[in-house]
């Protein structure tokens, strides 16, 4: 037992071959951790972490690309939805519009053509009327100089009694 | 006590061999009386670090993104130590240049101790004064750089032998306790709390299978297996207890030196 409690104090007694090797261990140890062990996990931690954001920016950047897709094919559909409803306006209205010329122009067309007839026709009734009146005086003369039996000299007189009968004869129609 | 059981210890004279402090007093093997001599400590401690670096180093080297099991229970450990125990004390900015050397402490302390219950072994590689006493050098030196590097030598001693918001007279109290405790009650206490430790760790574990050889096999009447028996069963326990405490103390002695270091920044909050 005394020797025991003789030694006990050499317990906390360092030894300097103890001290080396103790040096030299931490030492070795030491190098190995901070220049291999260390990087080599914190590169690992870092590039694993990095990959992890790099996925969910990926992620991120896909879902970006795929909403804006959606976006554009939307308003290319709207676009052509208004351009085609456009399009309808536009071809209804043409055609109303060509509906209309057509209508006005066929309008003109019969009252020009109606008028022409008129025209026509009046003329040709004056025409007739021109060319009655100069047969019927013509004629009436000649009647009324066979029933009076004598010549009518005067040709004063006889234009007169001519354009009475004249106007006697528009006057009845 | 009857006649037999009296012969049979009267038989073993001896007695048991408990284990005494020449377990750590060892003589020297190699190189004897150079400062290189080499004790059965050192040797334990030596294929410990050879062990240790090869199983580390095969580790990192082999170290891939997706980690397999036991790349994923060494990252464990590093992770514990790094926000555990640096984060959790100093903070990510500060923590991160003493990543390295309390990794290297917590790593090299839990395998030292762990020698304790590996068989052929038998002993922690801790077990001398010397390998805690350096851990604890090593931090003695690190907390007065981070000091001096912080404050400038006048402020940091200032700042740790006169507390602020304390009264001028309880300085005369306080100062030379300060003094003591950046000088010397620090590295001491880690230094004899990891040692004193694997001291009495090695001796209870000792002691239990010392018992149970003396009662199970050199005691010539088997009365005395109950006891046996039941010191086997101890030295089982204390062993897997042996486990927690070189765990534990690892986690102490990196926990401590992460605080000490980081007393000497200034308070920025």
């Amino acid at each position: 037992m005394t020797l025991a409690e003789e030694n006990g104090i050499n317990l906390f007694i360092p030894e300097v071959y103890d001290i080396v090797w103790s040096l030299v261990i931490l030492a070795v140890i030491a190098v190995f951790f901070y220049k291999f062990f260390m990087p080599k996990f914190q590169a690992i931690f870092d590039e694993r972490t990095a990959k992890i954001e790099g996925g969910i920016a990926k992620a991120e950047q896909a879902q970006k690309e795929a909403a804006e897709a959606k976006a554009k094919y939307e308003s290319q559909l709207s676009n052509a939805r208004v351009e085609a409803a456009k399009i309808r306006d536009d071809a209804r209205a043409e055609a109303s519009h060509i509906v209309a010329d057509a209508r006005a122009r066929a309008e003109a067309d019969a009252a020009q053509i109606t008028a022409n007839a008129q025209r026509s026709l009046e003329s040709q009734q004056q025409q007739a009327m021109v060319s009655l009146k100069g047969e019927v005086g013509a004629l009436a003369t000649a009647l009324a100089g066979k029933i009076l039996g004598a010549k009518l000299q005067d040709s004063d007189v006889q234009s007169s009694m001519i354009d009475s009968m004249i106007a006697d004869l528009d006057a009845k129609k | 006590m009857n006649e037999a059981l009296l012969n049979g210890l009267a038989l073993a004279a001896d007695g048991p061999k408990f284990p005494t402090v020449n377990d750590f007093l060892l003589p020297q093997i190699i190189f004897p009386g150079t400062p290189f001599a080499m004790n059965r400590i050192i040797m334990v401690r030596i294929i410990a670090t050879v062990i240790m670096l090869i199983i580390l180093g095969i580790s990192a080297a082999r170290a891939k993104l997706i980690p397999g099991r036991w790349q994923g229970a060494v990252e464990w450990v590093i992770e514990f130590v790094r926000d555990q125990i640096v984060y959790q004390v100093m903070g990510k900015e500060r923590g991160q240049r003493y990543l390295p050397m309390i990794t290297t402490m917590f790593f090299t302390i839990l395998v030292f101790n762990l020698c304790g219950i590996i068989p052929g072994f038998n002993i922690a590689a801790t077990a001398t004064i010397t390998m805690p006493l350096v851990f604890a050098g090593w931090c003695f030196c690190q907390y007065w750089i981070a000091g001096i590097r912080e404050k400038g030598l006048g402020s940091f001693l200032k700042d740790e032998l006169f507390p602020k918001g304390v009264p001028a007279p309880i300085y005369i109290l306080l100062t030379p306790i300060q003094i003591l405790e950046l000088l010397v009650i620090r590295p001491v206490s880690l230094t004899l709390r990891l040692f004193a430790n694997m001291v009495s760790g090695h001796i209870t574990v000792g002691v239990c299978l010392a018992a149970t050889q003396w009662f199970l096999i050199e005691i010539p009447n088997k009365l005395w297996s109950i006891l046996g028996v039941g010191t086997l069963a101890a030295g089982l326990i204390m062993t897997l207890f042996e486990i927690l405490v070189a765990a534990l103390q690892a986690f102490i002695f990196a926990m401590l030196t992460t605080a000490y270091i980081n007393m000497s920044y200034p308070e920025t909050e």
